[in-house]
């Protein structure tokens, strides 16, 4: 889980390492991917295949419910009935997690998302996703136009990422390239703690979108939007000035291996508690930084670090 | 009726008070001349008033008096011409342009409306001028203004002895001819007399008549030679110190030679007299731009680069330039005087700000003096050009300029540097692409002797970059059957201001036309067989590109077998190779596909996504040299990818190679890519295997301090901490 330096120190760690303690224990995941209406066969093969990716992807990970509509089945009758599905099946406790791919549409007024058959607006999704209880929801909407689906979405404790800043970017997009890709390559884990959470995901898909466009010379057609605190405007890059993302660097969107199954037994709890005390001091030292010498901060640094390392290992044994 | 009167006055306005009020500007009694424009301001006709305003300087005041005379009279191509006069020199070529050419609406042979033309053609540098120049004498023969131009074209052409007569004329056309004159004094200094009669007979028809020296900078700039060019311009604002083009010139040129300060001084003064021509804005913005920009020096080497590429560019473009300086130094037997400056720039704007007005030049590099501008590998698309080639091209021009006192032709300096490219590796330099093959086909290729004109003023598009390539080859040619030394002879020719023609008699033993015989026949036997292949192989790949769509890969296979060799330089995007390698990997033939893709990286293919797929292949059969070095390839061509630094880190620490492993990874630190941790822990472990336990802490501290939950870090601090 990350939880960068900019969204606070210490207290957001124990918090969130709280949470997601309380999730490791008994929550689920559900995956709700949809992959819509491509239109023309390259669109088609390209959405159809990203969501075939994150499938065969999320069937792997344990605790994980992962459901693909896509082709023929990504019809608005199938979605609704899923969503409603999962408002009948998903607990307070777990999380909710719809990755929409394809295209969308903007007419100035409401955005729809292009199904095969009758589309679905932005609005009747957000109120599907209402009835479901679980509370903590994350909507990835990759689809073009997707910004004008961010205002709609958006409520408190459900994080909203969006391909688009606005329903008028409505060019094709490949964000949901590197969102997939996220959810494979271990560098997206940036605090290499094995747990790839919302915000990380987003900056890993963002930064990659961002590279295609220039290494490609090409004119960006596409800017990411976040928001999570249910009331503000998206944002490029979620920081605790801005105060978005502090939701999202909670979200554990993928759980890979040991953290995936890992119940903690009584006898480790004690070296756990000890882990997250090492944690936090370093996190304090990282917060003093500026103020200290070097060599000092480093010597203080490599100890603490040296402790936690050993603690790891007793953990790990 | 009133307005009947001053109708037939315009028509005849610019023979008359005008013509008096600029012929005192240009005898230097600016008084005079000021009191004359005055008058003119309150002259009942339009076209006068806008003379007066223009020769006082207030050109939006002249702006609005031309309008209200063409409105009065919008069939009067004088009208047209004089307004168009005004824009051309207030550099607004595209509306001086579109006046001149309404006025040979109206007048098919107006000579003043040619002349003009031929003005605008000649600041773009297009062979046009002479062409305008050319009619505008034949309309009519006593316009001295378009002889002066023929004369001025004529040595910008690099043909001193035409110049002279086409100034010659002039001269004898008029005795104030004094732009004629500055051709002759600039054809003086040029060959190093330190005096010439030319300036004296000027400057005593006006003792403030700069603009012959500023001729003179010109002159010497497009000839290379900065640093008296710059002279000459300084000599000119003496004279005239409101010659603002002469010193918007002189703050580009000395900025050229990275005297920035000064360059600054010159341009803020241009700007703010109301010069603001797109070189003088562009290149204040540019000196703006640098502080955005991080320098790296050594005792010869000055590396100037953007803040956001600086860490991984100076490993690559630092390790390059040592090695290309101390090679040129063996090879030229040249010792620089100064430190080497080599700036690089991301946009390729900025750096297109450094070539403004200098013609035929490459778009890659640019080298003045000592100081070389040139593309990032980021300012073009991955794949577009091999940095490290254009580096070594452009080094070469500092060595080549430095040897011959900047007394070179274009197109013996730009063969050297040509030739140098491949001669570094066969895989560097440009192929022979379709443009050259048609010029050959068509037989366009230049004598020796006028080669520089496909430089400076070419009659077809991609002239340059087909004296380019026939540059270089002229140099491999002389390399390969007199022998390297022999171009070292020739340059110090160049050096003693001899001629080509001379150069090639006196070192080659031959007349320039039968060197010109034996070069094609050998150039027929080295590119012949591409020249007599490329139509049928062109008629044919369209072919295999339909059968690749089509996924007949057996097909693929016989086809692009039978093809590729009739154009094998071909590697830009939908090459044979590439359509030959996804044929064999559909069949399975992983070893197809990767012969035919070192063949696409040996013959020079740059595009990253082939040769990081070649590498790939050659990790999966287990060639991890050959993939390293692949992969170092690419580095010439498109450091930039994470990915592919990661890759090359680990093949060479997996090879034992650590001082490899410690550059790619630090390569990759200095990415600052998103994952910090994951780079500054392989940083920390290649570290570690070369025995560097300080470095390696140094690294893992980072690692740990961005992700202290990252276990193989936190393994490997543990055994930095035993130790």
């Amino acid at each position: 889980m990350a939880v960068a330096a900019p969204l606070g120190g210490y207290l957001m760690r124990l918090l969130a390492g709280l949470m997601m303690g309380a999730s490791l224990l008994s929550a689920a995941t559900h995956y709700l991917t949809v992959a819509g209406l491509g239109g023309e066969p390259e669109y088609e093969q390209r959405f159809s295949g990203w969501a075939r990716d994150l499938d065969k992807i999320l069937k792997t990970v344990p605790d994980a419910r992962p459901e693909t509509l896509s082709g023929a089945d990504a019809t608005r009758a199938r979605l609704e009935a899923a969503l409603k599905r999962l408002a009948g099946e998903a607990k307070p406790d777990d999380l909710l997690v719809v990755m929409l791919i394809g295209h969308g549409t903007f007419d100035g007024m409401e955005y729809k998302l292009n199904l095969a058959g009758p589309d679905l607006t932005a609005v009747e999704l957000a109120s599907l996703l209402d009835r479901i209880p679980a509370k903590r929801q994350l909507v990835v909407n990759m689809t073009s136009a997707s910004g004008a689906s961010l205002v709609p979405l958006q409520k408190s404790d459900r994080a909203v990422i969006t391909a688009t800043k606005s329903g008028t970017e409505k060019n094709a997009t490949i964000f949901a390239r590197y969102w997939v890709e996220a959810m494979r390559d271990p560098e997206a884990d940036t605090d290499k703690n094995e747990v790839v959470t919302a915000l990380e995901a987003f900056r890993f898909a963002d930064q990659k979108t961002a590279k295609f466009y220039e290494t490609q010379k090409r004119i960006a057609t596409e800017h990411a939007l976040l928001e999570d605190t249910g009331k503000g405007e998206g944002v490029r890059t979620p920081s605790a000035e801005n105060g978005q993302g502090l939701l999202a660097s909670r979200f554990a969107l993928l759980r890979m291996g040991a953290a995936g199954a890992a119940a903690l037994t009584p006898e480790k709890r004690a070296l756990q508690n000890t882990k997250e005390d090492l944690e936090e001091r370093i996190d304090q030292l990282k917060y003093r930084k500026a103020a200290m010498a070097t060599s000092d901060y480093r010597k203080q640094l490599n100890a603490l670090l040296v402790e936690l390392a050993k603690v790891q290992a007793e953990l790990d044994k | 009726m009133k307005l009947l009167v001053l109708l037939l006055l315009a028509v005849s306005a610019w023979a008359g008070p005008a013509e008096d009020c600029w012929a005192q500007r240009k005898r230097g009694r600016l008084a005079e001349a000021g009191s004359c424009f005055q008058g003119l301001t309150r002259s009942p006709v339009p076209l006068l008033r806008a003379e007066g305003f223009w020769g006082l300087g207030r050109f939006s005041d002249a702006n609005d008096q031309f309008r209200v005379a063409e409105k009065m009279d919008p069939k009067n191509a004088a009208v047209k011409v004089r307004w168009g006069r005004m824009f051309e020199e207030r550099y607004q070529p595209a509306d001086a342009a579109k006046l001149f050419e309404e006025a040979l609406e109206i007048r098919k042979d107006y000579a003043p409306a040619l002349f003009g033309m031929a003005l605008v053609a000649s600041n773009s540098f297009e062979s046009k001028a002479v062409e305008f120049a050319g009619k505008a004498l034949e309309a009519d023969s006593k316009l001295v203004e378009a002889q002066e131009l023929l004369a001025y074209l004529a040595l910008e052409d690099s043909n001193p002895e035409k110049a002279v007569k086409e100034a010659d004329k002039a001269i004898a056309m008029s005795p104030e001819a004094l732009d004629a004159m500055a051709v002759r004094a600039t054809i003086d200094w040029l060959n190093d007399q330190p005096s010439s009669e030319w300036i004296e007979r000027i400057l005593k028809f006006n003792p403030r008549y700069g603009k012959a020296y500023a001729t003179a900078g010109h002159f010497f700039v497009i000839n290379r030679r900065y640093e008296e060019g710059i002279r000459y311009y300084r000599k000119a604002l003496e004279l005239d110190p409101e010659l603002w083009e002469a010193r918007a010139e002189l703050g580009v040129n000395l900025m050229r030679l990275g005297e920035e300060e000064e360059a600054r001084k010159h341009l803020e003064i241009a700007y703010n007299a109301g010069y603001k021509n797109a070189a003088t804005v562009n290149s204040l913005r540019l000196l703006d731009s640098y502080k955005n920009f991080k320098t790296y020096k050594t005792p010869t080497t000055i590396l100037r680069l953007h803040k956001k590429e600086d860490e991984i560019l100076a490993i690559y473009f630092q390790q390059e330039l040592d090695r290309a300086m101390a090679a040129f130094h063996k090879k030229y037997r040249v010792k620089l005087g100064a430190p080497v400056q080599v700036e690089v720039y991301p946009d390729h704007d900025d750096f297109a700000v450094r070539t403004m007005g200098l013609p035929g030049l490459g778009a890659l590099g640019v080298t003045f003096g000592y100081v070389v501008a040139m593309d990032s590998p980021s300012g073009r698309k991955p794949g577009s050009f091999h940095w490290a080639s254009t580096l070594w091209h452009e080094l070469s021009h500092v060595y080549v300029l430095a040897a011959t006192k900047h007394r070179v032709p274009r197109w013996f300096t730009e063969g050297m540097a040509v030739h140098e490219e491949t001669a570094v590796s066969p895989d560097w330099g440009d192929r022979l692409d379709p443009t050259v093959i048609k010029a050959i086909q068509e037989k366009k290729l230049l004598p020796v002797a006028d080669l520089d004109r496909g430089f400076i003023r070419p009659s077809y598009p991609n002239q340059v970059v087909v004296s380019y390539f026939q540059a270089g080859k002229i140099c491999d040619y002389i390399a390969q059957k007199w022998g390297y030394d022999r171009l070292l002879q020739m340059m110090q020719d160049y050096a003693d201001r001899k001629a080509t023609p001379d150069v090639i008699r006196g070192r080659l033993g031959m007349e320039p036309a039968a060197f010109d015989r034996e070069f094609l026949a050998w150039l027929d036997g080295q590119v012949g067989a591409s020249v007599k292949g490329f139509a049928e192989w062109s008629k044919r790949v369209r072919g295999l590109s339909e059968l690749a769509k089509a996924k007949k890969h057996d097909e693929v296979i016989r086809e692009g077998l039978a093809i590729r060799d009739l154009y094998p330089d071909y590697v830009e995007a939908g090459s044979v190779y590439e359509f030959l390698s996804e044929a064999y990997l559909a069949k399975g033939d992983k070893a197809g596909a990767m012969r035919q893709l070192a063949d696409y990286s040996k013959q020079g293919g740059r595009s990253p996504a082939t040769i990081q797929q070649l590498a790939d292949l050659q990790i999966e059969a287990g060639m991890k040299k050959e993939a390293a070095a692949t992969l170092e390839r690419l580095n010439y061509i498109y450091p930039q990818d994470p990915e592919m630094h990661r890759k090359l880190g680990s093949l060479y620490l997996e090879a034992g190679n650590t001082s490899g492993a410690v550059r790619e990874y630090r390569a990759l630190v200095g990415m600052k890519p998103l994952d910090a941790a994951g780079a500054h822990f392989d940083l920390a472990r290649a570290y570690r295997a070369a025995r560097k336990n300080e470095e390696a802490l140094e690294h893992v501290l980072l690692a740990l301090e961005a992700a202290p939950g990252f276990k193989p870090a936190q393994k490997l601090l543990l055994e930095l901490n035993a130790k």
